[in-house]
Parts: C-alpha cells; sequence; structure tokens
C-alpha cells in the first residue's frame, strides 16, 4: 500500500510564520485503506531576509534574517475507504541570525494541534484516466501559550482556525496528474497581551480578529518507478479577507492583510523493502505578497504506514 | 450510519464556530451618565495657564424671555426634528462627558504617529520636520515625550477652558433649551448645570485647535469631529447656538494661549544635532566612564530627543532639582548582581514575566505609556462618575506630572548617558525592543509613577491599586531585557517625587476645599 502523505503546504500565513495550515493529506487526492494508519515526521527550515510592508518588499536590519524550523507528527488513518482522519503537532522555534540591530530573543514551543477529516465524493474511472474529488475539513488550536503578537519570531497565529477544502484530481493512465483545490480558512481571535493596538484605528481590547483567507493551489505532478515516485510542481495562492497593512518600518502584527503567491516542488518516494516506508521532501518559495515575508522553505520527513488492526503481511 | 452522524454532528458544530463574532471596542463604553456632583463653585478654581477663569471674556448672554433666545429654542426645537440616524449615534457618541471622548482621539493619534523613522536605502536617517509635515517620514513621530506634551497641553487648555466656562456659566446662569421647553427633548441625564457658554463647545475647539498643532497632518479629520461634536450638542437638547459661540470663543483663546507656551517650552530643540548629542555623550564619558551607543542597523546618530530635559516644566522651576543620584558603576558589586538578575530573567521567560512586559510595553505604534495611564484614569473618572470639569482636572494634572516626570527622566538619559544592557551584556536578547536613548532612568517608570501619583491623589481609596500598577510598568521594562533593576526603582522614586510639585498645585486650586 502506498504511504500518502504529501507535502507540507505552509500556506496562509500570517506574517512570517507560515505555520501548518491543514497539514498535508487533507489537500491532496489519495486516501487511506481502511484500517491503515500512517505516520509521518517531518522536519522543516524556512528562512527570510525581505518581506513586504504592505506590497513594497523591503529588508529591515533590526530583525536581519529570520530562521524557523519545524519539527512535526502527524498522523493519518483510514476510518473507512471513504473517510480518512488526522491529527498533527508541530514544534516550531524562530529566530534571528547575528549580527542583527534588534538583539530580539526568538520564540519556541508547541504550536498548535490540527485534526481533520478528509471524505472521497467522487472517484471515477474512465478510459484513459481517474477523476476524483474529495472534500475536507480541517480544525487547528493553540496548544501551548505562546504569544501571537511576537512578529516576526511569533510560532504561530494563536487563533483556532477550520479549513474548508474541496480537491479535484485527474490523472491519465500514464501517471501523469493535474490537482486543484480551493479552500476558506476561517480564522478567529487570538488574545494578546496589552489592551490597546491600533488597527487603522485604537482598539481598547487584548482580542485581536485574525483575518480570514481564501486559498488557491494548483498541482501538476507524476508517478514514476511503477508508482514508487511522485514529483509534483505547485503554484498557491492566498488572499486575506480583511486585514490592515504592515505600517512604515513598524512589526507586523496578527490583524494584517496577508496575501501571498507561491511556488513549490514536492517529491515522494515509497520503499518496496522495507515495505511501508517512505521519504519526502519539498521546497517552496514565497514569489509575490503582501504583509508577507519573502520565504523559502525546505522540508523533508520519513513515513512509516501500516494496518493498525488487520495486519496485511 | 454512525460514523456519517458523527461527521454531521462535527461539520455543525465547525461551522457555528465559524459563525462566532466578538464585539471589539474602539473607544471606551459609556453612555451619559449622572455625574457626582456639577461643581458649582468650579468658575472660581484656579486655572494654569491663566490667572483666573474671568480672564477670557465673553459677551453676556441675550435673556430667556427675549425673542432673540426663545427663536434660538424654536431653532434647536425643528432641528432635533430633522435629526437623521448618524446624527442620533453622534449625539450617542459624544455624551455629557466628551472630555474622554477628545482624550481617546488623542490616544489614537499618538498611536498611529508613533512610528520610528526608517532608514533611508543608503542607511541615513531623516528625521520628521514639522515644515514639512507630510515628509516623509510623517511628523510627528508620536514618541512618549511627544506624547506627553501633547496630552499635557490639551488636557490643561481643556481644564482652563471649562474654568472660564464654568465661571460664566454662574455669573449668568442661562437655562439649557431642554430646561425652557418641555417639548425639547433632552438626550442626556440631566442635571443642573446652566448652558451658556456650552463647556461642549469649548472642549470640541480647544480640543480640535490644541490636537491640529500637535499633529497637522489631522486638521480636516479635526475640524470634522469638531463640527459633529458642537452639532451633537444643539441635537442633545443641551445648547443653543449663541451658547455653542461662546463656548467656542473661550475654546479659541484658551487654545491660543496654550498653544503659545507650547512654541516657546525649548520642545523645538528637544531633537538637538548630532553635534550637541555627541557632546552630551562625551561630557558623560569624561565624567562617568561609560557612554550609551545606539546598536540598530544602520545605528541611529541621535538618540532621542537629548534635550527633552531642557523644556519647560509645568510645576517645577529646575529640573535638576529632581535629577537623581549616580547609577551603579559597571564591573561594581550592584552592577554585576543585575547583570545576573537580568540574565535570569532572560533565561527563565515565565507566562507571568511575559504577560507583565507585554502589557506595560506600550511601544511603537501604541498609545505610549502617557497615553496607557490617560486609558486608566478614563476608566476610573467614569467609575467615579466625575463630571466634565473634574475630569479635566484628573488629566490635567495627571498629563502634567507626566510630562514634568518625562523632562525629568530625560534630563537624567543625557545627563549619565548610561548603556543599555545589551550594550553590556555579551550575546544579551530581550523580548521587548530597546530604545533609542540611554537606559538610566527608565521612562516607563517615571511616567508611571508621577501618574499613579496624582491618581492616587485624586482617588485616595484607589492609591493601592495605581501604586501597584506603576510598580509593575516599572519592573515590566527589566522583564523586558531592557532595563536595569536600578533603572526601574530609581525611575519609580523620581516619578513620585516629581508628581509632589503638581500634587502640591492641585492641593490648592480649590476643587478640593
Amino acid at each position: 500500500m502506498k504511504v500518502h502523505f504529501r507535502q507540507l503546504i505552509f500556506l496562509i500565513g500570517v506574517f512570517c510564520m507560515p505555520y501548518l495550515s491543514l497539514a498535508q493529506t487533507p489537500t491532496d487526492g489519495l486516501m487511506m485503506p481502511k484500517g491503515d494508519i500512517c505516520f509521518l515526521f517531518n522536519f522543516e527550515y524556512g528562512q527570510f531576509d525581505h518581506y513586504w510592508e504592505g506590497e513594497t518588499l523591503r529588508k529591515n536590519g533590526t530583525i536581519a534574517k529570520v530562521q524557523r524550523r519545524t519539527a512535526m507528527v502527524m498522523a493519518a488513518y483510514g476510518i473507512t475507504r471513504r473517510l480518512d482522519a488526522y491529527v498533527g503537532l508541530p514544534y516550531v522555534s524562530t529566530n534571528s541570525t547575528t549580527p542583527n540591530g534588534g538583539k530580539f530573543a526568538g520564540a519556541s514551543g508547541i504550536q498548535d494541534l490540527t485534526l481533520g477529516l478528509k471524505y472521497e465524493a467522487l472517484r471515477y474511472k474512465g478510459e484513459k484516466g481517474e477523476l476524483s474529488a474529495f472534500g475536507s475539513v480541517v480544525f487547528s488550536t493553540p496548544v501551548s501559550n505562546y504569544l501571537s503578537d511576537y512578529q516576526p519570531y511569533s510560532i504561530g497565529i494563536g487563533a483556532p482556525q477550520i479549513d474548508w477544502r474541496g480537491i479535484v484530481e485527474y490523472e491519465w493512465n500514464s501517471g501523469l496528474y493535474l490537482r486543484g483545490n480551493g479552500a476558506y480558512i476561517w480564522k478567529g481571535y487570538t488574545q494578546a497581551e496589552r489592551e490597546y493596538y491600533y488597527n487603522d484605528g485604537s482598539y481598547f481590547t487584548s482580542w485581536m480578529d485574525v483575518p480570514s483567507a481564501w486559498t488557491y493551489e494548483a498541482v501538476v505532478g507524476k508517478w514514476f518507478m511503477n508508482k514508487s515516485l511522485r514529483a509534483e510542481f505547485s503554484y498557491n495562492s492566498s488572499i486575506s479577507t480583511s486585514g490592515d497593512d504592515i505600517r512604515a518600518y513598524n512589526a507586523p502584527q496578527p490583524t494584517n492583510k496577508v496575501n501571498m503567491d507561491r511556488v513549490g516542488v514536492f517529491a515522494q518516494y515509497f520503499f518496496t523493502n522495507p515495505k511501508g516506508l517512505g521519504l519526502v521532501a519539498a521546497y517552496s518559495r514565497v514569489i509575490n505578497g503582501r504583509n508577507a515575508p519573502e520565504l523559502s522553505v525546505f522540508s523533508a520527513g520519513v513515513t512509516y504506514q501500516f494496518g493498525l488492526f488487520s495486519p496485511k503481511n | 450510519m454512525k460514523i456519517l452522524r458523527l461527521l454531521l454532528v462535527v461539520l455543525v458544530a465547525l461551522v457555528t464556530v465559524t459563525g462566532c463574532n466578538m464585539d471589539l471596542n474602539t473607544e471606551l463604553e459609556y453612555g451619559s451618565y449622572e455625574f457626582s456632583g456639577i461643581d458649582q463653585n468650579a468658575g472660581t478654581w484656579k486655572p494654569i495657564l491663566i490667572a483666573a477663569g474671568s480672564d477670557i471674556s465673553i459677551d453676556p448672554p441675550t435673556a430667556e424671555n427675549s425673542p432673540q433666545f426663545l427663536a434660538e429654542v424654536n431653532g434647536v426645537k425643528s432641528r432635533i426634528t430633522l435629526m437623521s440616524s448618524d446624527e442620533k449615534k453622534s449625539v450617542a457618541h459624544w455624551t455629557n462627558n466628551s472630555v474622554i471622548r477628545w482624550n481617546e482621539v488623542a490616544l489614537g493619534l499618538i498611536a498611529k504617529y508613533n512610528l520610528i523613522p526608517g532608514p533611508n536605502e543608503d542607511d541615513s536617517y531623516t528625521l520628521p520636520n514639522p515644515a514639512n509635515p507630510a515628509g516623509p517620514p510623517a511628523f510627528p513621530f508620536a514618541h512618549p515625550p511627544y506624547a506627553s506634551r501633547a496630552l499635557a497641553y490639551l488636557s490643561v487648555a481643556q481644564y482652563d477652558g471649562l474654568i472660564s466656562a464654568w465661571h460664566y456659566k454662574f455669573l449668568y446662569q442661562r437655562s439649557a433649551p431642554y430646561k425652557v421647553d418641555a417639548d425639547i427633548p433632552h438626550a442626556y441625564v440631566s442635571n443642573n448645570l446652566p448652558s451658556y457658554p456650552s463647556e461642549g463647545a469649548v472642549l470640541a475647539t480647544v480640543s480640535r485647535k490644541i490636537l491640529t498643532a500637535m499633529f497637522p497632518l489631522e486638521a480636516e479629520y479635526l475640524l470634522r469631529l469638531e463640527h459633529e461634536h458642537l452639532e451633537s450638542l444643539i441635537l442633545a437638547g443641551e445648547n443653543v447656538p449663541s451658547d455653542l459661540e461662546a463656548g467656542k470663543k473661550i475654546g479659541e483663546e484658551i487654545a491660543n494661549i496654550a498653544l503659545a507656551r507650547a512654541s516657546n517650552d525649548g520642545m523645538k530643540n528637544a531633537q538637538a544635532p548630532k553635534a550637541v548629542s555627541d557632546s552630551l555623550r562625551a561630557a558623560a564619558f569624561e565624567r562617568f566612564g561609560w557612554q550609551w551607543e545606539n546598536l540598530e542597523s544602520p545605528a541611529r546618530p541621535v538618540g532621542l530627543t537629548p534635550l527633552f530635559g531642557k523644556v519647560k516644566m509645568w510645576s517645577v522651576q529646575n529640573v535638576e532639582d529632581t535629577r537623581p543620584g549616580l547609577p551603579p558603576v559597571p564591573g561594581s558589586e550592584v552592577f554585576e548582581k543585575d547583570v545576573k538578575t537580568l540574565q535570569d530573567y532572560a533565561k527563565n521567560v515565565t507566562h507571568e514575566r511575559r504577560r507583565i512586559a507585554n502589557f506595560w510595553q506600550d511601544g511603537l505604534g501604541t498609545y505610549t505609556p502617557p497615553g496607557h495611564w490617560n486609558d486608566i484614569a478614563g476608566e476610573f473618572i467614569l467609575k467615579y462618575k466625575f463630571n466634565s470639569i473634574r475630569t479635566a482636572r484628573t488629566f490635567a494634572y495627571m498629563n502634567m506630572a507626566i510630562m514634568d516626570g518625562g523632562i525629568s527622566c530625560w534630563d537624567a538619559k543625557y545627563y549619565y548617558y548610561y548603556p543599555r544592557p545589551i550594550q553590556m551584556i555579551k550575546g544579551f536578547e530581550t523580548i521587548a525592543g530597546t530604545p533609542n536613548f540611554p537606559a538610566y532612568t527608565s521612562g516607563h517608570s517615571v511616567f508611571s509613577a508621577a501618574a499613579a501619583e496624582v491618581l492616587t491623589y485624586l482617588f485616595p481609596q484607589e492609591g493601592n491599586v495605581f501604586q501597584k500598577w506603576a510598580d509593575e510598568a516599572a519592573i515590566s521594562r527589566v522583564y523586558g531585557g531592557i532595563h536595569w533593576t536600578f533603572d526601574a526603582t530609581v525611575g519609580t522614586a523620581q516619578g513620585r517625587n516629581v508628581a509632589q510639585y503638581t500634587i502640591d498645585v492641585a492641593r490648592f486650586d480649590g476643587a478640593d476645599n
């Protein structure tokens, strides 16, 4: 059985903090066999030294280059043939490279617990290939008291999120496939540790409304080596539905309107021996944005899949 | 089947969560309320900028039975019948204590303009220039000293204007339109304040004028607010147009007096050129053997307002009378002990220390520590149901003490030129932003202690709370990693001491007899 973990998609960030939005599998076109469980252990490194202040790309000697490391464990489980469940938990740490003008301490800690479901709504096999469609919903919420209002070092946005997503994929018999997905990501409120902030006017509260977002993604990929290897190229775009711009030479805050366009590549390899073991690797880069970091991300991970209740070997 | 049902429940629950909306306050939530008193004698209180409320003159009003006045009352009555829903909102917004509303306007502008200019492409820095306010960078950079001064002039001018208004209100005793004509609805809780001149009009005009001088790019916005506020006074049934005219005249005149003082208080020289700043640094190095350095990238050539310590104070004759003693010499036992304390805080950021560091940070882009204490004062003013002149008095004395505290603090900062922790502790990192000025003493500590001291005088029953908050604001800077412990403790004592000078003025203004 193939392992079905896909690239870590770090989209829809609030500034400088691409966080695990919906993890991987809920966004791809594959399902787990009933009763199978799969674990992913992933490590990711991201960095940026430029960011968009509003729509202007700039550098900032106060923060120099910001680095971000994420270690994550995720599990996927096939509840039925058409329904998968997901759970994930990342540990994130951030810092600036030295020398820098700000001398700010980085942040680290356990970020958001992610719980998701994906349902296969359609699978139609034609002469030339197969069409499938899915719906997924992913909920995430902070599980530690990290401070979201400490950008660009915050490890997350500190708010509950619900990601509603539709996915359509067509795979030709040649192994070439195209996939598109779109999502509305509702983001709740995050609590700062101050009772006043400015968001195009005064706010006399510690609660900040984190803008919700729309995201779209287009993927082209192909299977190789008798379906032991696949490679993908992706383009994705995310747009906040509200929010303010980062003000001149000022720190970002969770209320910001964050837009970004990103391109990425992804590869996954499945070992035949030992069976159930796989490797994933990905690279992505933000190519355009608003109140977003010009972020590059490398990631690599190991997956292991096995039958939980009905050992297949 | 069971799974499908579970799925449905999960989906419905998630949809429900998505629909949840929080109401986020963009202003202090209060409406019209019954004042704890109307202070009939407030016209005799001693103002700050003028000798007496009667120093500003207005014409006597028309009599209540005169045709002119009755025509005005009728005009108000018919105007009210044409009130739009936006105008109703405006009446509710400005309410019967608009001092707090104008204070909020000031806080919003401070937060809007509290942005430090960033470096240019060639790593140089351009300073905001009042002669070219649009910049870039925009004028002003509303940093804490600037904010303290803007708030002080606003509050003092409001207070003096209201003393004058009260003087004439009780001299002429002309009734409000809602009292004269029972058909005129009064939008607010009624009181027995005579309505000539309108205290609301004094506030609208004086506040617009002072804030326009402090935030010149906001002239249009402020005019609009003034206009809305003046309209609301008619629509609320509080005033007739001639009440407003007299109030506006007082507002204009007291604002001119306040702004004349402001133009010569030394603030325009506070952001000294590099040569002056360098000579202060050299003097400190020669005297003490240390000197603060800006470590930003690119480094800023001049610290923030090196000569703010020379600005004219409200209640202190000579700033050096309030200058604290020498800080610990780097390398001394006391100093090394403090290094260890700071390293310990940095290594063990507890949730409580982090919360305190952030709660009182009031850094760039916010309303600053002086603004935070105005916010706090507003809550207690409402709790004790102060009328508008008591409110203005509270803000006036508190902001005078805050500004005097800031001046005294800046005098110490640039006299001692004492280095920050990031300069003296190798590899040290902070959870708060290190500001562009020397460490000793802590501005937050002085501002907060000065504010707390005046508030304790005005709300003695709440004194413990204010003192605790002032201590917390002070130590917050040490938790943040940007101040030495002695910056905070000495700064707190300095703030309390400076505030006494203003409290001594307050004690004898006639309000507490």
